[in-house]
């Protein structure tokens, strides 16, 4: 997706609708190229920065950050350049590491506060945001004990809540899931939905795992071997496939032919069903028409009528799989 | 209930249940000075053991009291015998050297090492400060903290002998040179040995190491500089310009030297002060230095 930077003046708040974009974004480190000129534009949403392993999300949000410089290329991020304005730009986004990141011997509240504190709050603030973070994730009562006692879940709390504490306009968690039981994951998951939607906070959720995107995002980047592959909508109208499958009471040929007669191409049997329904490769609109005049011209009931739909593992693998060609090379 | 992220309005009823809900915040926002500071603060609250457990805080209350212990008896001494001179204020910083010493092992260590080793770094690079902020903090938290023992005590002993004179006033304001000097002294001291300390802790993640590092190091400057003024004993001015390896030599002769007491060569009688002044400057100097490069950004 080629996206063109918006070059701005400087001010204390720039306006964008984007969250961040980059234009030939490059990373190596030694020989390994961790981000290959990777060109964005991602809207302030729910976004899911999908890959697998080392296919390098940490190093893209490392990058906006300005943890990292970046080799070549350009970045902006709530329409601050990274190389010129890491330090406004941090101000206004949290950051949720992957790996431990919390000292064992304070309190979830001495150390949230101290990072909102560190984000430029005034103290007495910074102690009343922390205890109000806290109670938001789920930790109201055990803020008050030492971090070293905490679950894997709760520790993904904490750093949850010292990522939004400060309030910031967009927040980047790498893998916030990673070791969580079942039951801890959906709560955790339930949680970033509830910061964006509710909050009104901007996410970019780092995952390997594609269900989590999926329930949480509503804009899905996907990396691979450093590459952009796919940067979409999970929402727009292309990622609902345009196929319809539809079953009745009668035979699907006399009822095919029909269709084909008000002009609208059916194919005999469905490949994920079996002979029994009709497949409708190129829907449109007249198409839901013509199925309700057929099945009224021949008399025949409609059993069922429905949309094929893309998962995101589709997209994903249908994606990978393109970049990296039939050998599992990277092309 | 009442509406999420709405504040009460009406008199509260018992029992009454609030949706907190979550606020955006709109309060003020400070700068990078406000974010330093306030890391320096937790820094040395943390170094201290503030809010940790009482095995935390043990080490520096016992250094405290070392510290405070001789003021304690030059003082009591003074009180009772008014014209014994239990000991001059060189003195008093070279006895309570080793202490300093000591402090500064034990703390130097907890500054930095638990950031590094719990890995906080991320979570603080990824805030509005720089790394040189970070670095910054860290000084001035090791700075602050040794000034408290190198400083704080030796004020409390001006004062005190101030106090037993008959006119503690004029004796105050006779004695304002002294004043100054043990300012000078305690601030010199407090950064020459603070940033040897961060300058150890920066290179590894284990306190223990650390610790062991300083107290080894210390040991082994000392022998060095005492074994090389005795090799250089018949090559002057080479076996007073060595006594500058040894950090307790050094600031024996940086605080005769202020006071202006006359020492023997072995003990760098013939060092000016300036040169002493110049050569803990330095160390001061390349120290920060090596600390800020060790935690500049490297990709």
């Amino acid at each position: 997706m080629a996206a063109t930077l918006i070059h701005q003046p400087e001010s204390a708040t720039v306006a964008t609708d984007l969250a961040f974009e980059t234009r030939g974004l490059t990373k190596r480190y030694g020989s390994i190229i961790a981000l290959d000129s990777v060109d964005l534009a991602a809207p302030r949403t729910s976004i899911g920065l999908l890959g697998a392993n080392g296919a390098g999300k940490s190093t893209l949000i490392k990058l906006l950050l300005g943890l990292i410089r970046p080799d070549a290329g350009d970045a902006r991020v709530l329409g601050r350049d990274i190389r010129t304005d890491a330090v406004p730009i941090r101000a206004q986004v949290g950051y949720m590491p992957e790996g431990d990141c919390l000292p064992a011997d304070a309190t979830a509240a001495d150390f949230v506060a101290h990072m909102a504190e560190i984000s430029g709050l005034p103290s007495r603030a910074a102690r009343q945001r922390a205890a109000d973070v806290l109670y938001q994730v789920g930790l109201e009562e055990e803020r008050y004990r030492l971090i070293k006692g905490f679950s894997t879940g709760m520790k993904q709390r904490v750093k949850l809540a010292q990522a939004i504490v400060h309030d910031p306009q967009l927040v980047f968690l790498d893998e916030p899931t990673n070791g969580m039981d079942p039951q801890g994951r959906d709560e955790m998951l339930a949680l970033i939905a509830r910061i964006h939607r509710m909050l009104d906070i901007s996410v970019v959720l780092s995952s390997h795992i594609l269900d989590d995107v999926e329930r949480v995002c509503r804009y899905v980047i996907i990396l691979d071997a450093g590459r952009l592959v796919a940067a979409q909508s999970l929402e727009e109208p292309g990622q609902v496939g345009d196929a319809l499958f539809v079953r009745i009471d009668g035979d699907p040929a006399v009822f095919a032919a029909r269709l084909a007669a008000l002009g609208v191409e059916a194919e005999l049997g469905n490949p994920e069903r079996g002979r029994d329904e009709l497949t409708i490769p190129r829907a449109d609109a007249a198409a839901y028409d013509a199925i309700r005049d057929a099945a009224a011209d021949l008399g025949v009931p409609l059993r069922s009528l429905r949309a094929r739909t893309r998962s995101l593992e589709d997209l994903y693998f249908g994606n990978v799989a393109h970049q990296r060609g039939p050998d599992g090379r990277v092309a | 209930m009442s509406a999420p992220g709405a504040a009460p309005t009406a008199e509260p009823r018992f029992g009454e249940v609030y949706d907190r809900g979550y606020r955006h915040y709109e309060g003020p926002r400070h700068g990078q000075a406000s974010s330093v500071w306030a890391l320096a603060r937790y820094s040395m609250a943390r170094a201290l053991g503030f809010k940790k457990s009482w095995t935390a805080k043990i080490i520096p209350i016992l250094l405290y009291v070392g510290a405070i212990l001789p003021v304690v008896v030059v003082v009591g001494v003074t009180a009772f015998f008014p014209a014994a001179d239990v000991m001059s204020y060189p003195e008093y910083f070279s006895t309570i050297f080793l202490l300093e010493g000591i402090f500064v092992a034990a703390i130097a260590p907890e500054l930095l090492c638990p950031d590094r080793r719990e890995g906080v770094l991320p979570l603080y690079f990824s805030r509005p400060i720089t790394r040189l902020d970070y670095v910054i903090a860290k000084m001035l938290a090791a700075a602050i903290l040794t000034l408290t023992i190198s400083l704080l005590p030796a004020v409390i002993l001006w004062l005190g002998k101030q106090l037993l004179t008959g006119q503690p006033l004029a004796a105050m304001r006779d004695h304002l040179g002294d004043l100054g000097r043990i300012g000078a002294a305690g601030v010199l001291i407090a950064f020459y040995i603070g940033a040897v300390g961060l300058l150890v802790s920066s290179f590894t993640e284990r306190k223990g190491v650390a610790v062991g590092i300083i107290v080894l190091g210390f040991l082994l400057t000392e022998s060095l500089s005492g074994a090389l003024s005795v090799a250089l004993a018949d090559r002057p001015p080479w076996d007073q310009w060595v006594i500058l390896l040894s950090p307790s030599r050094t600031v024996f002769r940086m605080a005769t030297a202020l006071w202006g007491v006359e020492v023997s060569g072995r003990m760098g009688g013939g060092l000016p002060l300036g040169a002493v002044i110049g050569v803990m400057a330095a160390v001061v100097a390349v120290c920060c230095g090596i600390v800020a490069w060790r935690y500049a950004a490297r990709d």
